[in-house]
């Protein structure tokens, strides 16, 4: 009898010992962005362009901060982002809505199987693709191409995520509301979908997070911009685009850490939003 | 689900919005360009400093001189950039291109040893090096061209670029034709096979992995050595002097004779003082602007741009970000070139009446 | 039977037209990268391609093959994927499960889902300044670069992806199967290993799976931290290259022969990934028979 109780106790001993071991270099990585980063984040920040080599050699020789912000990365992550989600999200989750209610068909499973591919793609790969479909047929770098290598790789995230959330919903659920003479695509979109809002949201989450830090497709499709640019047919900047940039340049190099700070505060930003919403809607 | 779909309806109505917009307010004109990352930081400032004064967007993205290539093939942007110039043979696939150098650079070695300040060095040297044959710091061959400079007994580690690059180029340029072994064995090109030595990704990443490693040595853009104050060798050029990179070293090496389209490469110039690493950057246009529905208003964009990069403005900004200027012979070759740019078979007409002309269409 | 309305006829319309749309993109991606990689099947012969180490781009000699960057991928992800095992899997059952709901859980939550949105070239950087240090003071790998580096780097980017998911499907186990479970006397153990996982697997291992397709595939954060060697790795502190950073590295300069034989890596780890899920869905099939 104690046997068990002692087994249960070890365990869980070493699920707390190894969850706060993988929390600590987590927090320490965060930290050191923080640390490096926070410095250089001020209103100036989000509303001006990004500096050029000069600025940042003049900044470092004054020892002020440098000048300028990311505004012209900002608006074009935003924009990128926002129309590749407009896209992935619902196709992500009707499709996900269809694997899950026809699992076993053979079309299914290739779509499953092939999902699941996307996912391992480099996204450098997924750069070469939209650049050949779309920069190519529209005849210059836009953000509409980069849109749409941003859009494939969101779609396996999405797609699983609501797929395996459904699947664990009870049987029940569907078939008392159908019972209840509810057609059924209200059936899905109205009980179903929010019932699974938390395993949806944290694909949606996850596939927002990853793309939203991913330089290779974008510098073969966005290409980037010296100024804010809100036209989807040319060039626009991108902060991971940015980010590329000052890597490259001697002397903007710090602006790096300030930039990853900011997308790690967008992420916490959707984070939180997300939870609100969990909270007003789950239904456990 | 309200929620949801109301997100969903801002994302495309902001979608709508954007593409809506931008047709209306297309008073500025926008070019691109892509290339090589090499001059980056002196495009990003020059382009920006254009913006503020012609209100002009040039968008410059540093995706590699390959890149830079297939997009000016694909005519998906109005000039490409490269450090290394078109062979007869890429020539030959593509409508007439001409090559406009806008700054200079060089390549340097670094290299991470405290204890020594000046380090001099020939190409023989540097090949052994990268070949494995000299692999400590204190190789008699070392110690026979430094004379008074104490060397430790550590090995040397050559680190090389992973990636393709222009810097590679102009680096093994310079060495095969120095170096007779280096020719046959390492050859020259954007990527070469190395035989010893780390790859890192980048200029950032060598001159870090130098920084950051005892006894490392290596080639790096020469603004990027500057502007990191990197420890850099003075390299034996034709003549047998040892010159320190600086801009007057390599604006020396573009002084010997040049072809009329600029296409050459000024590695172990034989010009006196010249820095025998020393290159040029250039930015590539076709001669006959007008393809692919091309406005005359982008054509006549994009010389006044590159126009305006040779002009004393463009040129005067190089010094300050660690790029060297071009030298008043190569300015005029290049503005000569420019001057042959067509439109529909018409010449283009370059300079300010030019300019305020496109301006007011 | 039931009358469908317009509606529910329109919307399963919809539903199958979404999931035709990824077969077609899936298509698209194969059709480009098959025409793209034409030159170097054809000049190398696609066995041999697949089999060969060389990798010379010097013009003139020029002669590539895959299998350097195969192992090199294979082995990263994979040596990823076990040593994020070991601190994912817990930390999913310690949100999902132990705290389920309190203040604790959703800090650790929000924590880990941050790093999904760190840029890869960040992981780069942290990996060069932070990690590579560590690893050659240790004298694992060259001055501190290899595959293991890199796989140490690949295992933290993941976490969020295995973890986090796997949390959420854990947590969605309906409360009755395991009030019955202790009801019957069971520990939080024996929940767990006979209620919780056989309930969750199928979630918990889609998780995995997604996680490992992001290691096959990740790219700047493997390039600045894995020497890029263009051999054979031969034990896992040497350093190599995978087929992601080896694109990356080479696609910016890369032209004709090679530009043909870096799209058909692109194309092997297609193929590459395929045949991984594969075995893997064979291997859960069995387990859960």
């Amino acid at each position: 009898m104690n046997y068990r109780l002692i087994k249960d106790k070890i365990f869980f001993g070493c699920i707390c010992f190894l969850s706060s071991l993988t929390v600590i270099p987590l927090v320490a990585i965060i930290w050191q962005l923080v640390k490096r980063g926070y410095r250089q984040i001020n209103w100036d920040f989000f509303t001006k362009t990004a500096p050029s080599t000069l600025d940042a050699m003049l900044a470092k020789s004054n020892g002020t901060l440098i000048s300028g912000g990311i505004a012209n990365g900002i608006t074009g992550t935003l924009l990128m982002v926002a129309m590749a989600s407009a896209i992935a999200i619902p196709v992500g989750i009707f499709a996900g809505i269809y694997l899950e209610e026809r699992p076993n068909t053979a079309f299914s499973n290739t779509v499953r199987f092939l999902t699941d591919l996307l996912q391992g793609i480099p996204s450098i790969i997924l750069g070469i693709i939209a650049y050949a479909w779309v920069v190519k047929s529209l005849g210059s770098y836009s953000a509409l191409a980069g849109a749409t290598s941003l859009f494939i790789m969101m779609l396996p995230l999405i797609v699983r995520s609501t797929e395996e959330t459904l699947k664990m919903l009870p049987v029940s659920m569907k078939e008392s509301a159908l019972a209840l003479g509810a057609p059924y695509w209200a059936v899905m979109l109205k009980v179903m979908l929010p019932s699974a809002f938390g395993g949806l949201f944290i694909g949606i989450l996850l596939a927002i997070s990853r793309v939203i830090g991913e330089t290779a497709p974008l510098m073969l499709t966005a290409l980037g911009s010296t100024a804010v640019n809100w036209d989807v047919t040319e060039p626009t900047s991108a902060v991971p685009l940015l980010i590329w940039q000052f890597y490259n340049d001697p002397n903007l190099v710090d602006l790096i850490w300030s930039s990853s700070l900011f997308l790690m505060i967008l992420i916490l930003i959707l984070n939180i939003i997300a939870k609100q919403v969990a909270k007003k809607w789950r239904i456990q | 689900m309200k929620i949801v779909n109301s997100l969903l309806l801002a994302t495309v109505a902001i979608a709508m919005v954007a593409c809506g917009s931008g047709k209306k307010q297309h008073s500025t004109l926008s070019l691109a360009g892509a290339g090589g990352t090499f001059p980056l930081p002196y495009y990003t400032l020059a382009f920006k400093t254009y913006l503020d004064s012609n209100n002009v967007n040039v968008t410059y993205g540093g995706i590699g001189s390959g890149g830079g290539i297939r997009s000016l093939k694909d005519q998906v942007v109005d000039f490409g950039a490269s450090d290394a110039f078109l062979s007869d043979k890429e020539m030959a696939t593509m409508s007439p291109v001409i090559h406009i150098p806008t700054c200079m650079g060089a390549v340097v070695l670094a290299y991470n040893l405290p204890q020594v300040k000046n380090l001099k060095l020939t190409g023989d040297i540097i090949a052994d090096i990268y070949l494995g044959k000299i692999t400590k710091w204190n190789d008699p061959k070392i110690k026979a061209i430094n004379a008074g400079t104490v060397f430790p007994n550590k090995k040397i580690i050559p680190v090389y670029r992973s990636d393709g690059s222009g810097t590679t180029y102009i680096f093994s340029d310079f060495m095969s034709k120095v170096s007779p072994e280096w020719k046959n064995s390492i050859g020259t090109g954007k990527s070469l096979k190395w035989s010893v030595g780390m790859a890192s990704k980048g200029n950032p990443g060598v001159a870090g992995t130098i920084m950051q490693t005892d006894g490392a040595f290596g080639y790096v853009g020469s603004e990027y050595a500057f502007a990191q104050k990197i420890a850099y060798a003075q390299i034996k050029n034709a003549l047998g002097e040892f010159v320190v990179p600086n801009t007057e070293s390599i604006s020396k090496a573009a002084l010997g004779d040049m072809p009329a389209d600029t296409r050459c490469m000024i590695t172990n110039s034989s010009a006196p003082g010249a820095y025998p690493i020393s290159c040029f950057t250039w930015i590539l246009i076709y001669k006959e602007q007008y393809y692919k529905n091309r406005t005359m208003q982008q054509a006549q964009g994009t010389v006044n741009l590159i126009h305006w990069m040779l002009g004393p403005e463009a040129q005067g900004m190089t010094e300050k970000v660690n790029y060297v200027p071009l030298p008043a012979k190569v300015i005029a070759n290049a503005e000569a070139q420019l001057a042959e740019v067509t439109y529909k078979g018409r010449l283009l007409t370059v300079g300010s009446k030019a300019k305020s002309a496109a301006l007011t269409k | 039977m039931r009358i469908l309305s317009i509606k529910d006829i329109l919307f399963k319309r919809l539903l199958f037209v979404a999931a035709l749309l990824i077969l077609l993109i899936c298509a698209g991606i194969v059709y480009t990268l098959v025409s793209g990689s034409y030159g170097t099947f054809v000049r190398f012969g696609f066995f041999h391609f697949i089999t060969s180490t060389a990798w010379n781009p010097t013009i003139g000699h020029e002669n590539y093959g895959a299998l350097s960057f195969i192992v090199g991928t294979l082995l990263t992800a994979f040596v990823a994927l076990l040593l994020c095992l070991p601190f994912s899997l817990p930390v999913a059952l310690f949100t999902g499960e132990y705290f389920r709901g309190k203040k604790i859980a959703s800090i650790i939550s929000s924590v880990i889902n941050l790093l999904a949105g760190i840029p890869s070239i960040v992981y780069g950087l942290w990996g060069f300044y932070t990690l590579r240090p560590i690893m050659n003071h240790l004298g694992w790998g060259q001055q501190g670069f290899g595959l293991l580096t890199s796989a140490i780097v690949l295992a933290i980017m993941i976490i969020p992806y295995a973890s986090s998911l796997s949390s959420e499907f854990i947590s969605m186990v309906p409360k009755d199967l395991k009030e019955s479970a202790y009801s019957l006397g069971a520990t939080r153990l024996e929940v767990i290993k006979n209620v919780t996982f056989p309930v969750a697997g199928m979630g918990i291992f889609a998780s995995y799976v997604l996680a490992l397709g992001r290691a096959l595939g990740e790219t700047m954060a493997v390039t600045m931290l894995i020497g890029n060697t263009n051999n054979l790795p031969t034990s896992i502190t040497s350093t190599g290259n995978t087929m992601a950073s080896i694109i990356a590295n080479q696609f910016g300069e890369a032209d004709g022969l090679k530009l043909s034989s870096l799209i058909a890596l692109g194309l092997l780890l297609f193929l590459i990934t395929a045949i991984i899920n594969f075995i893997g869905k064979m291997i859960m099939k069995k387990f859960a028979a």
